[in-house]
């Protein structure tokens, strides 16, 4: 089959989804990657006060803006560094609800964002009838883990590719990968 | 101009057309897609009106190799039949040959593409806009199509299947009635009814059976996660808009959540059932699920989801809803309503089920048997002689002449019974054997009266073991669609069961409208009743139709409204019970392994609550006292949190009414110790040791009382060592209280016993050693306290405190007493002397006396710590002199004169004063103390000045004590000691004290002691005396006496006492009387020796009355034997004195030397 249309998708498309997406990128997938989230929050001085920007401000004003904040401190807890990333793959945060285009596999970071997603598939009705998979990796929010996680999204979707017929594999190839990256992964189909 | 633009435009797309077609012709691989993919864009969009010309050069591309292209071509045909669905015609058959392609991914695009196509060619025949035959020719072509993929849903490929799914939803969708459902979609009802080729009942039969199919497959235990999934998410949809799915449906799903596909990992499991919940989530807030909200909400609480959870996912406007329908649960009206659907759907369902006919279904609309309602049953019902002839006719016919063994088992009187609620019970359950009447087999119907309950009543399919069916391959059900005689039986069943529900559910929700707390018990109860009839009846449970349990009323029970406070003395009651329990449970706690929290509980217990508490505690306690005294402990430390407020416990367990904590403690505390000590049982009695010790020693803090009440235990006979032992203990082990419990302690030092005296007085003399200074402190207040006593004119009442006899005057033991603890601590404080020396001046004589006594040992310890006969090795030189006695001899308290001279005696005893001790005493001697006595201790260190300015007070001293000062000043008493006078000197100087400032009587017992030294005056010392007295100007008066005593202890010292009393014919000696007896005494003594000396005495000498007859004599015979050549030399004096001797001598000459007489006793 030809391409796989990949999404990957966290809450605010900021860190697990970018860095998977940076990751599959550079190995040649055609990928996009979405936030579901209200806003796109970031951390902010305090626990209590993170910083929230609407989904479309571009990473470069999210940068600038952080960059007057505190340099020091977003310099400090990489912020800066993941958002000088970001804004180098795409221009700005993406909000997967507003997207139009139809995927073949959505990749969830969380299973928040996965039940999102489903939810936002169930509360309309498929015009195309063109299947999705979609599939939840538990990928904790923070650095270390989105590279991890970004290494595993990789490595599932190399597999996915790599399959004659992803309909027909999708269960047996999630359920040996499952074993492999030993962290529950939930998935289902959903249609266009 | 437009137009001609637009000729222009289409001139151009036209062209480009043309190229690309050739080009794609020639090209390959993706140059070859790409171009393709441009022209089809072109085509369909702009340059739409070239499709027929063109339309089938795309076309031809159905057998090109790439996939890609072929998927193309799809994508192209499901454009058409969106935007140009007059080229229908055309492309279908091509969508037929996409359908059966030999690529998995193409046949799924197509797959895809013919739902899209389907519903578009749907809507294009309604138009009727084209030609019969034209539409009829697609619309067969469609229906291959469609039989077609129905084949596929039993495709090896998942993905088919998954695509297959999602057609056949869209076929069930187009082919059945849209039943009002507010969207604007297509739906059965749009189609035309007069068109020859379709018939719209056949349509929507087939709309049925797909449904089964896709039911079946849904509960199929082999089917893929992904496509179980899907299937679901199908059926979902399916029921959302075609409300008459939905019971099946939830049935379904109901089913889905307790049987899953056993081939399903833990993770799928986990992914279905997320996603089982994400669509009756979706399914509850969707309006069509109003009738199925019980079985929603009940398969929603199996999976998990709390009620409050539910209650939020179900829309507002809903919520209310509900709640009014609840409200007006009794009108008829809602009634109906809420049964038509389901009695509806099954109706169709048992229907279909009887006579296979699809019109059966809209004439049984029609048919007289919906008209025997509930209602019209009512009212039969409500007429009396109904009733009777009904019951009448049920007795005679269908009554069993035996009693079936499981009625008795559930038989239950009809508690309500003629009531309305039951009335309607009974009428629909009247209605539902009517509506049954042919399935229900004959032996199992029972009349209505005859049965209890109404819900057993309802009859009952014969559970027929259901055999594991040998799944029928789908795709031979699909191809007898119409013809669903396989599946009858478990339909059959599922419906029958399904019916029974919901006449229940029915039922209850009628009386629930109604009824209170009490029916609503009594319902579950019934509920519970009911479902254990059914598992009996059903010895094999069907693995299918799983009944969904019926709605719950969902009521929020508040705690505090549905219940009553207890009663405070129930409580209480309980309470005591409660706790006596667990102190019962010691044995079984300690065999559970959780004696540890047994004995947290007991402490909260007894320190959180009420005094009865704390009384049964502290009685189990005392039950056992060596068993138990962990727990004692802890309880005491549980009261000692309190009284600190170190407790963690809530607020709840604090106790408000009893608050005094301090004193809980401490009557805890003094209970436990009194009743130890005062119990008499044998145990306690054995164990009070050990207990008292261990309680004393582990409590957390030992109150004034428990110390009080130790001091107290102390004049107990039994116990009073023990006490004394654990007040010593306490003070020790306790070192930041220890000067509160010393006192108790040092008391006891005043004790008539004298054992208890020493014992305590040894106590308090290690804590005192060890002890902290606050507890020297208090130890050295009481010391002075007690030698305070005897300067007090009459012993005070302390002394008395512990004796019961009456007040007496002071006597030596009672000033012993009080100094025993000053004099023990002594040694260890020398400080003490200060305040001894200042009580000492203000005391008594008696008591002085007594202090003088005791002392004694205690500042020769302290001066002399080592044993003696090291010190004499060791140390001979001075000892320094210490520091409190240099301050107590510097301020010398008035009237302590006597103390300090008992001390610098004390220290001088062993040693040679020091310099400075002579100095400080030569100083007190000269301004406060004029007793000579005072400086006898240091009298070696004295001047020899000094020494003989003293000696006439000194001789006039004590005859011991002069007896004393002669040893030191002779160095008798210390040979280490150097005196400062001589022997020589001393009998010298004693020779010449003016007679005028001492007594010549203690003169001469001083010489006499002299002369008792015999080692000291040995002959040569005594000579020396002799020489040097005779020297003297003055004849000294005792001199002669003095040489007459030294001849008589050694006749040796004749001829130099001749020259002596030849010196004193010198001086002449006879004028001095008492010199000249003394004289004379010698001459007699030493005669014959002596004559020639009384032959140069002067004539005054010799007269008669100066010389004694036996010196005349004596004379006589001298003269006489005298040559006569000397004779006449002698003086005529001398001669006349000799002639004349007196016939008798005074002392016969040949006597023995007349002994002197002793010292002093002249």
């Amino acid at each position: 089959m030809d391409d796989l249309y990949i999404a990957v998708v966290c809450s605010s498309n900021m860190n697990r989804s970018m860095e998977a997406h940076a990751f599959l990128v550079k190995k040649g997938f055609k990928v996009k990657s979405f936030g579901t989230g209200e806003k796109v929050k970031l951390p902010g001085a305090s626990a209590d006060r993170p910083n929230c920007y609407d989904f479309g401000i571009p990473y470069d004003d999210i940068y600038n803006d952080l960059m007057e904040k505190d340099k020091g401190y977003y310099t400090q807890n990489g912020l800066l560094h993941m958002l000088d990333r970001n804004r180098r793959i795409k221009p700005c945060p993406e909000k997967f609800q507003v997207s139009t285009e139809r995927f073949d596999v959505i990749v969830t970071c969380e299973e928040r964002v996965y039940d999102q997603v489903v939810e936002w598939f169930g509360s309309r009705r498929s015009v195309h009838n063109q299947p999705v998979h979609v599939i939840n990796i538990d990928i904790q929010d923070n650095h270390e883990e989105a590279t991890i996680g970004a290494f595993l999204i990789s490595d599932m979707v190399t597999k996915m590719a790599q399959s004659e017929d992803l309909d027909n594999d999708i269960d047996e190839l999630l359920h040996d990968f499952e074993g492999k990256c030993q962290r529950p992964i939930l998935n289902c189909i959903m249609f266009y | 101009m437009s137009s001609k633009f637009n000729q222009s435009s289409n001139i151009t797309a036209q062209n480009q057309l043309i190229q690309w077609i050739n080009e794609a012709g020639m090209a390959e691989g993706t140059k070859k897609t790409n171009l393709l993919r441009k022209t089809v864009e072109l085509l369909l969009h702009s340059a739409s009106q070239m499709l027929p010309v063109y339309i089938e050069n795309i076309l031809s591309y159905v057998s090109d190799k790439s996939n890609d292209i072929k998927k193309l071509v799809v994508n192209f045909i499901e454009e058409i039949s969106k935007l140009h669905p007059q080229y229908l015609p055309k492309v279908i058959a091509h969508l037929r040959l996409f359908i059966s392609d030999t690529v998995v991914a193409v046949q799924k695009r197509a797959i895809q593409a013919a739902s899209i196509v389907y519903r578009n060619t749907l809507l294009w025949i309604c138009k009727e806009t084209a030609d019969l035959p034209e539409m009829q020719l697609v619309w067969e072509n469609l229906t291959q199509l469609k039989l077609m993929v129905l084949n596929m849903i039993d495709s090896d490929n998942e993905g088919i299947r998954t695509h297959s799914i999602k057609f056949l939803e869209e076929v069930v969708l187009l082919q059945s009635h849209s039943e009002g459902s507010s969207d604007n979609e297509f739906s059965l009802d749009d189609l035309p009814s007069h068109l020859p080729f379709i018939n719209r009942r056949a349509l929507e039969e087939e709309s049925e059976h797909i449904f089964k199919l896709l039911v079946k497959f849904h509960n199929s235990q082999h089917i893929s996660s992904v496509n179980l999934m899907a299937c679901m998410t199908t059926l979902c949809l399916l029921a959302k808009f075609r409300p008459k799915f939905m019971p099946r449906v939830v049935q379904a799903l109901g089913d889905l959540h307790t049987t899953l596909p056993p081939t399903l990992s833990q993770s799928q499991v986990n992914s279905v059932r997320k996603h089982l919940k994400m669509l009756l989530i979706n399914l509850i807030k969707h309006p069509s699920s109003n009738e199925m909200m019980p079985q929603l909400t009940q398969l929603l609480i199996d999976i998990g989801m709390t009620t409050q959870e539910i209650h939020k996912a179900i829309p507002k406007e809903r919520r209310n809803k509900r709640v009014g329908e609840i409200k007006t649960g009794d009108a008829p009206s809602k009634r109906f309503r809420v049964d038509s659907p389901q009695s509806n759907s099954q109706g169709s369902d048992s229907n279909s089920r009887s006579d296979f006919t699809m019109f059966e279904d809209d004439s049984s609309q029609s048919t007289p048997k919906p008209t025997v309602t509930e209602d019209s049953i009512l009212d039969g019902l409500n007429n009396v002689e109904n009733v009777v002839g009904l019951v009448t006719s049920t007795l005679v016919n269908c009554l069993p002449t035996e009693m079936p063994a499981n009625f008795i088992n559930i038989y239950k009187p009809i508690p309500n019974s003629g009531s309305k609620a039951q009335k309607k019970n009974l009428a629909k359950m009247i209605l539902g054997l009517i509506k049954d009447e042919p399935v229900v087999p004959a032996p199992i119907t029972q009349p209505p009266q005859s049965i209890p309950l109404p819900t057993q009543s309802i009859p009952q399919p014969v559970p027929q073991p259901i055999q594991p069916v040998s799944q029928p391959s789908f795709s031979d059900l699909a191809a007898k669609i119409p013809l669903l005689r396989d599946d009858d039986e478990k339909m059959t069943l599922k419906n029958a069961v399904a019916k029974l529900q919901e006449s229940t559910k029915a039922d209850r929700q009628v009386e629930s409208a109604v009824s209170k707390l009490m029916e609503e018990t009594r319902q579950e109860h019934l509920k519970e009743e009911e479902r254990k009839a059914k598992d009996k009846e059903k010895p094999v449970p069907p693995p299918t139709p799983t009944v969904p349990k019926l709605k719950q009323k969902v009521k929020l029970l508040k705690l505090q409204e549905i219940t009553r406070p207890i009663p405070k003395e129930i409580k209480e009651r309980l309470l005591i019970q409660a706790v006596n329990r667990i102190l019962k449970a010691e044995k079984e706690s300690a065999i559970g392994g959780v004696s540890q929290i047994r004995s947290k509980f007991i402490t909260i217990f007894a320190s959180s609550y009420t005094p009865e508490i704390r009384e049964l505690v502290l009685n189990y306690i005392l039950e056992d006292p060596l068993g138990r005294n962990e727990l004692a402990l802890s309880w005491l430390y549980e009261e000692y949190a309190f009284m600190q407020g170190f407790n963690r416990h809530p607020v709840t367990l604090q106790p408000k009414l009893h608050e005094k904590h301090d004193q809980n403690y401490n009557q805890l505390l003094c209970a436990l110790i009194t009743q130890i000590c005062e119990r008499g049982e044998p145990i306690v009695e054995n164990a009070r040791d050990i207990l008292l010790r261990k309680i004393y020693s582990e409590a957390p803090v030992v109150t004034e009382e428990a110390v009080d009440y130790l001091k107290h235990l102390v004049t107990e006979e039994k116990v009073a060592f023990l006490a004394l032992d654990i007040l010593e203990e306490l003070c020790l082990m306790r070192p930041p209280r220890a000067h509160k419990y010393v006192a108790s302690l040092v008391c006891h030092v005043l004790n008539e016993n004298e054992e208890i005296r020493d014992t305590t007085t040894k106590s308090i003399l290690k804590i005192y050693k060890e002890g902290t200074d606050s507890v020297r402190k208090v130890i050295e207040k009481h010391a002075n306290l007690y030698l305070g006593f005897i300067s007090l004119s009459s012993p005070p009442q302390e002394l008395f405190n512990t004796r019961h006899m009456m007040r007496v005057p002071w006597n030596d033991e009672l000033f012993k007493l009080c100094l025993n603890l000053v004099m023990a601590l002594f040694p260890l404080n020398e400080e003490l002397i200060l305040e001894v020396g200042r009580v000492y001046g203000c005391a008594g004589s008696d008591a002085k006396r007594v202090v003088l006594r005791c002392i004694e040992a205690p500042v020769r310890a302290v001066i002399d710590p080592a044993p003696q006969q090291l010190r004499a090795v060791i140390d001979p030189a001075p000892q320094q002199l210490r520091p409190a006695f240099r301050t107590l001899l510097q301020h010398c308290p008035r009237g302590a004169e006597t103390l300090l001279t008992r001390l610098v005696h004390i220290f001088t005893e062993r040693a040679p004063p020091s310099e400075e001790l002579v100095s400080r005493v030569r100083e007190l001697y000269a301004t406060r103390v004029s007793d000579v006595r005072f400086l006898i201790p240091v009298l070696t260190g004295l001047s020899k000045k000094e020494i003989l300015a003293a000696l006439p007070k000194l001789i006039k001293l004590n005859p011991v004590v002069v007896k004393e000062v002669f040893n030191k000043l002779l160095g008798l008493q210390n040979p280490n000691e150097e005196s400062p006078i001589s022997p020589v000197e001393l009998m010298i100087a004693l020779h010449l004290i003016d007679p005028s400032t001492a007594d010549l009587k203690y003169i001469i017992k001083a010489t006499a002691l002299c002369f008792g030294e015999k080692n000291t005056y040995t002959q040569d010392v005594l000579s020396a005396v002799l020489q040097r007295l005779a020297e003297e100007q003055e004849i000294p008066v005792l001199m002669l006496r003095t040489v007459l005593q030294a001849l008589t202890l050694y006749p040796a010292l004749a001829p130099l006492v001749l020259n002596v009393l030849q010196l004193l014919i010198d001086k002449e000696v006879w004028l001095n009387k008492v010199a000249w007896e003394g004289w004379v005494k010698c001459c007699e003594r030493l005669l014959p020796s002596s004559g020639f000396l009384l032959g140069s005495l002067p004539a005054r000498a010799l007269t008669p009355a100066a010389l004694p007859g036996s010196l005349q004599r004596a004379l006589h015979a001298h003269v006489n034997s005298l040559p006569s050549r000397e004779r006449g030399s002698l003086p005529p004096h001398v001669i006349a004195a000799a002639q004349e001797p007196q016939p008798q001598s005074q002392y016969p000459p040949s006597s023995a030397p007349v002994e002197p007489l002793p010292p002093g006793m002249d």
